[in-house]
């Protein structure tokens, strides 16, 4: 029988040629994946389609990265991987790197896109401490300003043709100019293109240069190196104006250090505190830290070098007014009284004062103890004055090609026109840098390299310590490695990823020995050797003639200062850094001259004391304009009075004024202060004397996030907010703060009753699991990595300038810092502020629709699609750490087109798609309208439940850390279920009774924060305590 | 000989000697002549800050909150101070009506209407900061407490935001009821007299079908009885739950238990002298000088003194107890950022004292008490101090609490704050208007009771007797017999 032949078109019942091609592709539409790659970022696809399509494709990018080789095509899971679970994070091992800083991290990638660092515990120099550049690292991945492609003079270009263009240029050598290399591997790699290509050369170039410091050892012990720090062994410690819990060398371990030296164990026999002196010239966070604090002029710096030097010896003080010799008595006491426990450092860049303190040093035995130079760092290697000799080459005409890596001189080189000038004699110029920064601006090639966490890598921050560098994702644009690059330059064929594998893996014993290393993220030596170098004492008689000839000024000073977040300008075009409020000012956005007091009521007739004036000053963000000239160089900045800074003494941040090209968050933040910098023998000198200060008549608001600093007002101490003792009368009366506390609450039957007898209502039982929090305030130094951190865990709102100027920043986490005492030198303490999680939480009561109410686990919580915005429970927070969303930030609102025009460009950029992948899924992002706040890290919380319920086990206090607590260098925050016996909260609660406090504990809100009193460690106090004595005795 | 003894016992409540009939005439004319040419250029100006407030709240709907200058520290700022200062105009009318309706107090007649009018509408004006100073006003509904199909969420009873919603409601119905069955005779009488079938029919619908028979007016006095007994307590509870949004938080400068009669004192000193302002007005464009007395104005200004002299006693009771606690908190809140002139908000606590303690005591004056002029500039006086007085409690206790880390930058309102303001500004005069346009302003039924009630409508009667011969009424006698 005839089959009956079915059609459904005349092509079928032809056969013809285009119906078999249509039959036999299998998938006739398009698949999602093969559209066009460019074009996809530009691509009007709605987010959702966007981020679900990168976040696969990446995702698999990364977990083929991260195991074994980068590859370079995006292609969906066929066969999932094992390890990849979508909604479940990985962790991979890696380091941040900038500039020759080094912090070993823990990168988690959720989806195939890192989203937050965390400190590896494994590395013994910063163990698990972060800064908050290195918390804010992640978001520069995102950053929409990072260069997408090479260019050759600012025309889109093909590595190909780059390479082909270069590869003629290199004859008769080229010179590298990097920032400080920590990486053994690109070291390798450099010196092999310099052998390839003769007459090359390599200079470093450091922005905030140790020249001096390295130029000084080499005098003092022959050899050009910066020897590591102890300060957790140092029980006296002399600062000369070096912020090394800020922004000198490596602030992560040093803070780490000082902070073990300052914990309080209530529990000793004898309690123990280290002593810190620091001279300080404009206000910084170390010296706010700092168990005393002189004020001093920048010149007088050498002068205290020498007296300080003489004073130890036994000697006279000579060449310091009356303060500073007092001053000098109580630093030379301390130090000589604890040799071999003892340590001075300056953050001078002065050859000559180094070599000072060398001296002092070596005579208080901290060389070999304190100092160790068998472990010798690699942070700052720069010489300035071969960058200046460079300079001079280039205008010269001497040099015919230059590569710039990390290190942009046309921004921080004092004298940047000779840069530019020079460069325009220089034929072929190539910079590597992510961005557009000034330098590449004005090179013909410009190279973009990979971010870190897409980048394969080392770094060794201290000789014997590496740290690994692996992606954490696909390159997200066209970029390629720096040291790929150079090898393609030296003839090698090698790609840097199987270089540094191969490099590594013969020293680790092979493939296995090198993944076990990956995962680890870090090698440290078996034993660390702790050694001395000899003095070369020759060196110290000329250093100091050429000190004592320094002539000490009169006049007003000028010290350009780094801010922790800004650094040397590599954090500027950062959001989360830019609106991190410097711990020192708690202004964000801009930088300012910083004034004393004293200064403000002679220039700006502003007197801090008188009542109304001050508050005139305070509560109008707009600032008094002053242009300060110096040399014939002037700067126009608004002026902000900070107690703690010298009298003569102005202070200016570098790192403002970059170029636009940078990104969205530099535009109008700041002035540069570079070119007020002057080279003096040699080095980069960060100060100037004799500068002429002139009001303008202008004002400019200055966007500061806190606006009165004292908490002991006119109406008597608020001591209920913040407690604080000297170490001699804690010494005297460990129980003071307790006894106190102890008193407040006796009319309701004592601490022990204050819960239940202080309220008419009912008290619950609670419980099962209760969550605390414990903040050491001796431990905590106000850095900020909590509040960045906090940022990018809870996905917390940039809002920008405008609104920060408004009081509308959103930071779940803020570091309150108070003064107390004499106006001019005041007594600092820094408070981290978070949700307090009452028990009797004023804003539950007050919110109309329950929003906000109570977890079993005694949780505040905050449920943002009940909420209604009355903001009635911000209102009521005694602690004022509930956040509205003001206006639509996130663009997550359901009112379309809200934003344009509302948010500033900064805001409008973090919501970028690209920006955006920084996102924590586990956090919902808050709409407009709802009031938000500290969760305690819920997220992590819930997870850490879930996985011990899986396990089957009971929930151990390990399994949880917050983001603050994680993130913090010194552990000033500790963390877990406060019903849990055995845990660590519980074990810091029982362990020291004597300084905890809560926070206006006689409101009975009850809240969940317990502080431990911030003990100084002055001298007052000791004299204080010696009077009393004596009265007793007569 | 004269022999005529005269006792004058009470000022006559309604002057002119007027007829039953002239009352309708003069109270209901207004209605039915075509507006004046003021009229018009009034209402256009009311509508006009009604749209800019409209712009404004819809610019805050759709942008966010931060179209204000609120920030973290100051929650709420010229959004709740205007509220409780609406709300506070709004307790005059009630007081009017209800408690002096309780206590046989004739003279309210002459001004209940207009009153109670008033107070609905401040009522409204009040409504709006609540609703919209929410950051999610779509949301709005969640405050109400009915099942709903969101899970087991419920509104919470603890939060006097939430005693507010019921506390207003309850008011505004209350007072809508009250004044609306006191308009039904009066409708009636409008209906009556209509000339053209609209409006016949309208007002029909408005009088509900009034036909003024005895049962009616039975009726009506049961129910006025009612509704006036009903809200009394209102008068009282309004205000004190409004004073709760304050007195039961734990901020320092609200945590205070003297706000609740505090409040309701200041309530009724504002809202008598929001109530002067208007009758001074409408009194004089109307023509009604003759039934809003100066007897009246004389009986409002004694209770504004009296009022005012309250909430000053109230005032230092609250600066002494801020020095006799010997709370450092209280202290700094009452003597720094309150009574402390150079300090940021000094000006506003001074300027309170002024308007509100200060200047009133001219009223002990009769002659004062008795001025129009004087009168119309202290009614407006009284009410920018009833604003400072809100200012004062809400900005100066926030701006600077517990943490000095939290104090605030200065706040000044936003454009858009203002225009707020404004615009219910134009949404009371708006309704206003309408009112004295389509309304009888002064309750024609009710004061016909009062017409009769002084000796002095029959003296010009008697004097015409006087005035006649004694042979007069002999002849007279001797001729009926």
């Amino acid at each position: 029988m005839e089959q009956n032949k079915n059609w459904q078109s005349f092509g079928e019942l032809n056969k013809s040629e285009a119906y078999n091609k249509e039959v036999n592709n299998e998938f006739n539409e398009e698949l999602p994946m093969v559209e066009d790659h460019s074009g996809f970022l530009q691509a009007k696809a709605p987010r959702r389609d966007f981020l679900k399509y990168l976040g696969f494709s990446t995702a698999a990018a990364a977990a083929a990265a991260s195991c074994e080789m980068p590859i370079k095509k995006a292609i969906p899971f066929a066969n999932k991987p094992e390890d990849i679970v979508p909604g479940i994070a990985d962790y991979y091992a890696t380091t941040y790197v900038q500039d020759g800083d080094v912090v070993s991290v823990i990168a988690k990638v959720r989806d195939g896109r890192p989203i937050k660092l965390e400190g590896n515990t494994l590395s013994p120099i910063t163990a698990g401490g972060t800064s908050a550049r290195v918390q804010a690292a992640v978001l520069d991945l995102y950053d929409t300003a990072r260069l997408r492609f090479p260019t050759i003079a600012g025309k889109e270009a093909t590595f190909e043709a780059v390479d082909k263009a270069i590869a003629a240029e290199l004859k008769g050598g080229a010179v590298i100019v990097t920032s400080s290399i920590t990486s053994p591997s690109t070291k390798a790699v450099i010196a092999q293109f310099l052998a390839k290509n003769p007459g090359s050369k390599h200079v470093t170039y450091d922005a905030v240069s140790f020249s001096g410091m390295l130029l000084a050892n080499e005098a003092s012990y022959g050899k050009k190196v910066i020897p590591s720090y102890h300060f957790e062994k140092a029980k006296a410690i002399v600062s000369l104006s070096a912020d090394f819990l800020g922004t000198w060398l490596s602030p992560v371990e040093f803070a780490k250090q000082y902070a073990t030296g300052k914990k309080i164990d209530e529990q000793a026999k004898v309690p123990a505190m280290s002593k810190h002196i620091h001279f300080e010239t404009v206000a910084s966070l170390t010296g706010s830290n700092a168990d005393e604090k002189y004020l001093c002029r920048p010149s007088e710096i050498g002068a205290i070098a020498v007296a300080l030097l003489s004073a130890v010896k036994g000697g006279e003080i000579a060449g310091v007014d009356a303060k500073l010799k007092a001053g000098i008595e109580v630093a030379a006491k301390a130090l000589t009284a604890n040799k071999g426990a003892a340590l001075v450092v300056a953050g001078s860049n002065d050859k000559d004062i180094q070599i000072v303190v060398n001296a002092i040093n070596d005579v208080i035995g901290a060389n070999g103890t304190t100092i160790n130079f068998g472990a010798t760092v690699n942070y700052r290697q720069g010489i300035d004055s071969e960058f200046a000799a460079l300079v001079d080459d280039m205008n010269a005409g001497k040099v015919n090609t230059i590569l710039f890596h990390g290190a942009n001189p046309v921004y921080t080189w004092p004298a940047a026109d000779k840069v530019k000038a020079g460069l325009a004699k220089v034929k072929t110029t190539i910079s590597f840098s992510g961005k557009l920064d000034e330098t590449a601006a004005v090179c013909k090639f410009v190279i973009p390299d990979h971010h870190f966490l897409e980048s394969w890598g080392d770094a060794e921050p201290v000789t014997g310590h590496i740290s690994f560098i692996q992606p954490t994702i696909a390159p997200l644009f066209k970029t390629r490695a720096f040291q790929d690059s150079l090898l393609k330059w030296s003839g090698d064929a090698t790609e840097y990823t199987s270089y540094v594998k191969n490099y590594w893996s013969a020293k680790l014993g092979g493939e296995n020995g090198w993944n076990k290393t990956l995962q680890d993220g870090v090698i440290n030596p078996a034993t660390p050797v702790v050694s001395g170098a000899t003095i070369n004492s020759s060196a110290v008689a000329s250093a100091l003639i050429a000190v004592n000839a320094a002539k000490a000024s009169s006049k007003i000073e000028l010290a350009l200062y780094q801010k922790v977040g800004i650094g040397a300008g590599q954090g500027a075009s950062n959001p989360w850094l830019q609106e991190l409020p410097d711990p020192v000012t708690r202004a964000t956005w801009d930088n300012y001259i910083i004034v004393s007091p004293a200064m403000a009521k002679t220039l700006l007739n502003i007197d801090l004391n008188n009542g109304g004036q001050a508050d005139a000053y305070e509560v109008q963000p707009p600032k008094k304009v002053v242009k300060l000239s110096v040399d014939g160089k002037s700067i126009e900045l608004p002026v902000l009075i900070i107690p703690g800074t010298h009298p003569q003494t102005v202070g200016i941040a570098i790192g403002y004024g970059r170029a636009e090209s940078v990104g969205k968050a530099v535009v109008g933040t700041g002035k540069n202060a570079y070119p007020l910098a002057c080279i003096k023998n040699g080095t980069v000198n960060f100060s100037c004397a004799d500068v002429k200060l002139e009001v303008t008549g202008a004002t400019y608001p200055v966007a500061l996030t806190q606006t009165h600093f004292r908490y002991d007002t006119t109406q008597g101490n608020r001591t209920e907010v913040m407690k604080e003792m000297t170490f001699a009368e804690y010494v005297k009366n460990p129980k003071e703060i307790l006894e106190d506390r102890e008193a407040e609450a006796k009319p309701f039957g004592g601490l022990a009753n204050y819960e239940k007898d202080a309220t008419i209502y009912p008290v619950y039982d609670r419980p099962g699991i209760k969550w605390g929090m414990s903040v050491d305030l001796n431990a905590c130094n106000g850095c900020g990595a909590c509040v960045v951190a906090c940022n990018a865990e809870n996905n917390v709102a940039i809002v920008g300038k405008p609104e920060v100027l408004r009081g509308h920043e959103m930071h779940w986490l803020r570091i309150d810092k108070y003064f107390s005492g004499d106006m001019e030198n005041p007594k600092v303490v820094f408070q981290p502020l978070m949700c307090q999680h009452c028990d009797n939480a004023p804003c539950e009561n007050v919110c109309p629709v329950a929003a906000t109410n109570h977890s079993s686990e005694g949780l505040n919580q905050m449920t943002y699609n009940r909420c209604i915005g009355t903001r009635y429970c911000a209102n009521n927070c005694p602690f004022k750490v509930r956040r509205f969303n003001w206006a639509d930030y996130t663009g997550a609102d359901s009112f379309p087109d809200n934003q344009e025009g509302e948010v500033n460009d900064v805001v409008l950029n973090m919501n970028d798609d690209l920006t955006r992948m920084v996102l924590n899924p586990d956090v919902t992002v808050r709409s407009r309208g709802v009031i938000e706040k500290c969760s305690f890290c819920v997220q992590r919380l819930q997870a850490a439940k879930l996985d011990a319920k899986k396990d089957s086990r009971p929930m151990a206090d390990s399994d949880i850390k917050v983001a603050c607590q994680q993130s913090c260098p010194t552990n000033a925050i500790t963390f877990g279920n406060a019903n849990d016996k055995h845990s660590a909260i519980t074990k810091v609660r029982v362990d020291n009774p004597n300084r905890s406090f809560y926070v206006l504990e006689q409101l009975h809100v009850l809240p969940n924060v317990t502080y431990l009193a911030k003990v100084r460690n002055a001298g007052e106090g000791e004299e204080h305590a010696e009077k009393a004595e004596a009265k007793k005795e007569a | 000989m004269h022999l005529k003894y005269e006792s004058q016992l009470r000022e006559p409540l309604v002057y002119g000697n007027k007829t039953y009939a002239q009352v309708t005439e003069d109270i209901v004319r207004p209605i039915e002549a075509k507006p004046s040419r003021l009229w018009y250029i009034g209402f256009f100006i009311a509508v006009a800050l009604l749209s800019f407030g409209a712009y404004s709240v819809y610019r805050e709907v759709t942008y966010g909150i931060g179209q204000w200058n609120l920030n973290k520290t100051i929650g709420w700022g010229w959004d709740i101070t205007n509220f409780v200062w609406w709300v506070g105009i709004g307790h005059a009318g009630t007081l009017i009506s209800a408690v002096l309706l309780l206590f046989r107090q004739g003279w309210r007649t002459g001004v209940n209407r207009a009153a109670e009018a008033m107070t609905i509408f401040a009522v409204m004006c009040a409504g709006q900061f609540p609703i919209f100073h929410m950051g999610r006003v779509w949301m709005a509904f969640f405050v109400m407490p009915y099942p709903n199909s969101r899970g087991p969420l419920w509104v919470n009873f603890n939060s006097p935001l939430l005693w507010d919603v019921f506390a207003i409601s309850t008011y505004f119905t209350v007072s809508l009821l009250f004044w609306y069955s006191g308009l039904l005779p009066d409708f009636a009488t409008v209906r009556d007299r209509a000339f053209t079938k609209l409006r016949k029919k309208l007002y029909g619908i408005a009088s509900f079908g009034w036909t003024g028979s005895t049962k009616h007016w039975q009726r009506h006095e049961s129910l006025s009885l009612v509704l006036a007994g009903l809200s009394t307590p209102l008068v009282l509870s309004v205000h004190t739950i409004v004073s709760f949004d304050f007195a039961t938080s734990v901020i320092p400068g609200w945590h205070t238990t003297i706000f609740p009669p505090y409040f309701v004192a200041g309530a009724i000193f504002s809202g008598f002298a929001m109530v002067q302002t208007l009758l001074l007005i409408v009194r004089k464009v109307f023509g009604l000088t003759d039934y809003i007395t100066i007897g009246h104005i004389d009986l409002m200004n004694k209770v504004i003194v009296l009022t005012g002299s309250i909430v000053g006693i109230a005032y230092l009771t609250e600066l002494f107890m801020g020095w006799y606690s010997q709370n450092k908190y209280e202290g700094y809140t009452f003597w720094y950022s309150r009574a402390y002139l150079f300090s940021p908000y000094g000006w506003s606590y001074w300027g309170m004292m002024a308007c509100n303690v200060l200047s009133p005591q001219i009223f002990w004056s009769k002659k004062m008490r008795r001025n129009v002029f004087v009168t119309f500039f202290m009614s407006i006086i009284v009410n920018i101090g009833m604003w400072f007085e809100r200012f004062v409690i809400i900005v100066t206790s926030l701006y600077r609490d517990y943490l000095p880390s939290s104090w605030s930058v200065y706040y000044s309102p936003s454009i858009w704050e203002i225009g707020f303001y404004l615009g219910t500004f134009g949404l009371f005069f708006t309704c206003f208007f309408l009112f004295a346009k389509y309304f009888p302003v002064i309750a024609v039924a009710e004061i016909k009771y009062v017409l009769k009630r002084s000796g002095e409508s029959y003296k010009p009667e008697f004097d015409a007797i006087e005035a006649q011969p004694l042979e007069s009424f002999v002849h007279d006698h001797a001729h009926a017999h």
